[in-house]
């Protein structure tokens, strides 16, 4: 990709950032315009590596097309912690804002495009930006209360309730994900997880697809 | 104000800020709590108005999974503790929030917080420091619980913090650490071998 190409140009992309911030705070036309000109746009053939262990990551991204997966390689595989789609903020966090290298690898699972802060421009966006640490704030309160509640929902339900709740709030990863990821993201078995499938399958009789 | 020093070395990690600017913009915020050991700071389905900077003792953060309860978190002087998923999206907390010592907290509302964030651009580079901080700290000892092995966490543990060994209960940090009770005590067994033949 072509370095100098990748500033914000269109609306479409701009109204995708706003759409993500408007969420935590009301902003302005303008403000939007100006937000948007500390972000650059990268694009990724599917499987590409990202950030690898012990890499820093200098980058926050918003996945816009694609689906972006961060795991801890394990002796057993992977072991998956975030599958991030459309709309979706995916980093290897604690190694962006701290600056320590990574322990977690993020990889794309599909060809991706991605809106993405880097580390220093978020810098100069704290600074320059009026509200830029408000809205950083809140973002990261977000980020903070949404880890949260996935762990807390997962440990108090069990493992067909998990599976089935995941499916039908994202009944398209099972086509997207291969099934070994969509497992370990759920911390479900492979056989168990292959015995659950049956759950998604159409049933006689009914005219919507059950999933 | 000497009570409440060490919050102002605390929030001195984040910004720069002189003692008559924590007079003048901290002091009138906060207040002194005392509690007895196994009080109740926050109960689950309560939504979480306080954030508190530990003085003095030991508290613990908990959920309860059937009859068994689940920490999260053990704090003690010099470190904040709140529900701080409640206390960010304003819903019920899911966990409790309990003293093991008898325990002086500094405390801040909610609302008054939110208003001494916004009150200028340094309060605001403030409150995001602080949970960015928060933020890399719970998510590294996530790492850790998935990455390290039981006996490396235990070890990282009482390396770090040896005086908590003798302060916390041991069924507390078992469940803290993710440890089966059994497991911890042959580990601790371990470790007094370990420092006799030190001696």
């Amino acid at each position: 990709m072509d370095k100098y190409d990748n500033i914000i140009p269109d609306v479409a992309l701009l109204s995708k950032i706003s759409g993500y911030f408007q969420q935590f705070l009301p902003l302005s036309i303008p403000e939007m315009a100006e937000l948007a000109r500390y972000c650059e746009i990268r694009r990724f053939p599917k499987r590409t590596i990202l950030i690898e262990e012990g890499e820093t990551d200098d980058f926050l991204n918003l996945v816009v097309q694609g689906i972006v997966m961060k795991y801890i390689r394990m002796p057993r595989g992977e072991m998956i912690l975030q599958l991030a789609t459309e709309g979706h903020i995916i980093s290897a966090e604690i190694s962006f804002l701290s600056r320590q290298p990574s322990q977690v690898i993020i990889e794309t699972l599909e060809p991706t495009t991605l809106i993405s802060l880097s580390y220093d421009k978020m810098q100069e966006a704290l600074e320059n930006f009026s509200r830029g640490e408000e809205l950083g704030r809140r973002i990261l309160e977000n980020m903070y209360v949404k880890k949260d509640e996935k762990k807390y929902a997962w440990l108090a339900i069990g493992v067909r309730e998990r599976f089935i709740h995941y499916m039908e709030h994202h009944p398209h990863m099972l086509q997207r994900v291969p099934q070994k990821y969509l497992a370990s993201y759920l911390n479900i078995k492979p056989e168990t997880f292959s015995r659950l499938k049956h759950l998604t399958r159409k049933r006689p009789g009914r005219e919507k697809e059950v999933i | 104000m000497k009570e409440v020093h060490p919050f102002l070395i605390y929030l001195q990690k984040f910004i720069p800020i002189s003692e008559k600017d924590f007079l003048a913009e901290i002091m009138p915020i906060i207040t002194v709590r005392d509690f007895d050991k196994k009080q109740l700071l926050i109960k689950a389905g309560e939504v979480e108005d306080n954030f508190n900077f530990i003085l003095k003792g030991l508290v613990r953060k908990y959920y309860q999974k059937g009859n068994v309860q689940i920490n999260t978190q053990i704090s003690t002087e010099g470190q904040m503790i709140l529900s701080q998923e409640s206390f960010h999206s304003r819903l019920p907390s899911e966990y409790f929030i309990e003293t093991i010592e008898p325990t002086r907290v500094v405390t801040m509302r909610y609302d008054a917080l939110e208003a001494l964030y916004s009150s200028s651009h340094r309060m605001e580079r403030l409150g995001r420091l602080i949970v960015t901080y928060s933020m890399v700290i719970k998510d590294r000892w996530q790492i850790q619980l998935v990455k390290l092995t039981p006996r490396e966490r235990f070890l990282n543990f009482v390396t770090r913090n040896p005086e908590l060994l003798q302060r916390v209960p041991q069924k507390y940090l078992a469940t803290y650490l993710n440890i089966k009770p059994e497991t911890f005590s042959r580990f601790k067994h371990l470790l007094k071998e370990h420092s006799r033949k030190k001696e």
